[in-house]
């Protein structure tokens, strides 16, 4: 497993906006929030393979993924906001009121190929 | 500095002829935005449109909003604090090192051009999104953004705005700042508003259990907020008010069907420019509106007695918290 640490970004799309309006508990739905998107040469690194599941690990709880390749650059996840990232923010937010929602360190740790 | 150098979404659409995204993904995110307000629409002095306007992205990474771009400078992710600094320095002419640029993933020439260009608008706007203002720096990144607008307005008109999501969150914002004079994050507990992101922020008081039962209107904090503060809610007595049935309201121990806001119900939206837009619903409706159900449930609280048998504030006054 590689010990290397990489930058989260939650993110937004217009596919998971259409979505919401089709209902949270849609398929489609949880399998777009319980997806990352990485760089091939991270994947490479990490040992992912598309599709792949992966555990993401915060300093303030984990969650699982399945893996896509895309266009990001080096060292950094890209994932819609959801139900699992809610489980990688910590509820500190340096009195602003706002919690920390983009940019975290994160560990990957794959997870059984399929 | 504080405040705010804007305008409407209306004079951005007539006048703006350069707009810089800052960590924002308007292709994906506000996808009526382009074409209704900004880059593709002509206007009398913006006659021949896309043409008479230069669009520059600032972002992290290369989204679907770069290819609308003309100019995408890709930022180290956790500096644009930097970067607008030293924007705020070369505007001014001041010395910048080669060496503080690159730290921002970005080179001299890059930067010097966009100096250059933005001295050189007629009427610049800064659009910025959570990529600015919810990483690491949050408000301090939103506060260099809006200075740097300020200043600007030294050699151009320059205004700054920031890209509000969801329905109708600036109308949140917009009705607490005229009631109470704050924007969020205020309690009422000692019957007048008192303001204090940090203590009195929804997140916050969830989070350190502050709070002893919660009411949430059209908002799905069980799938956005941090997991401690979704584990208080399941906790405490919470009751949701929603058109959907939503994560929040599988953790809730009441969930109030309410018409959907602007199909069904009537109202008034504020549109990120904080301009109210009157809602004319097209349906019809078997659940009651949001209004409704929070007049009726006011109307059984005031046929109560009061709660405190020696006194205390007067039952009109408000004792509840309200977080924002």
């Amino acid at each position: 497993m590689s010990s290397k640490r990489f930058i989260l970004n939650s993110t937004r799309s217009a596919r998971q906006g259409s979505l919401i309006n089709v209902g949270k508990d849609s398929e489609e739905y949880r399998a777009l929030t319980s997806s990352m998107v990485m760089c091939a040469a991270d994947m490479a690194e990490v040992g992912l393979v598309e599709g792949q599941p992966a555990l993401i690990r915060t300093a303030f709880g984990e969650s699982r993924f399945i893996c896509e390749q895309g266009k990001v650059p080096e060292g950094m996840i890209v994932v819609p906001y959801g139900p699992p990232t809610c489980r990688l923010m910590g509820g500190d937010t340096d009195g602003t009121g706002m919690p920390t929602s983009k940019g975290w360190e994160v560990e990957v740790i794959p997870l059984e190929k399929i | 500095m504080g405040g705010k150098v804007t305008c409407t979404l209306g004079e951005v659409k007539q006048r703006a002829d350069f707009i810089i995204y800052w960590g924002g993904n308007p292709a994906e995110c506000h996808p009526r935005h382009f074409t209704k307000y900004t880059i593709m629409q002509k206007s009398k002095f913006l006659p021949r449109g896309r043409k008479d306007r230069t669009m520059v992205l600032v972002d992290i990474r290369e989204t679907k909003s770069a290819k609308a771009a003309d100019i995408f400078l890709q930022v180290r992710p956790g500096k644009d604090f930097e970067l607008i600094t030293i924007l705020r320095a070369l505007i001014k002419d001041q010395p910048v090192r080669d060496e503080d640029i690159a730290e921002t993933g970005l080179d001299r020439a890059a930067v010097e051009d966009l100096v250059r260009r933005m001295k050189g608008a007629k009427f610049g706007c800064m659009f910025f999104g959570m990529g600015l203002s919810m990483t690491r720096g949050k408000h301090m990144n939103s506060a260099a953004l809006l200075t740097l607008a300020a200043e600007m307005n030294a050699f151009t008109k320059f205004v700054a705005m920031p890209m509000r999501g969801h329905g109708n969150v600036t109308g949140a914002d917009v009705i607490m700042r005229w009631q109470t004079g704050y924007p969020f994050g205020i309690s009422f507990n000692r019957g007048y508003p008192r303001y204090n992101p940090g203590e009195f922020s929804t997140v916050d008081v969830l989070v350190r259990g502050d709070c002893d039962a919660a009411f949430i209107i059209g908002a799905d904090p069980g799938a956005t907020m941090p997991q401690p503060a979704i584990d208080h809610l399941a906790r405490i007595p919470t009751i949701v008010l929603d058109p959907h049935i939503t994560h929040t309201s599988r953790l809730a121990r009441v969930h109030i069907t309410t018409a959907p806001q602007g199909i069904s119900a009537p109202g008034t939206a504020y549109r990120m420019d904080e301009l109210p837009m009157p809602l004319s619903p097209a349906l019809k409706s078997p659940y009651p509106t949001d209004e409704e159900v929070v007049r009726r449930i006011n109307e059984a609280i005031a046929k109560k007695p009061f709660w405190l048998p020696d006194g205390g504030p007067s039952p009109h006054q408000w004792t509840s918290q309200v977080n924002l």
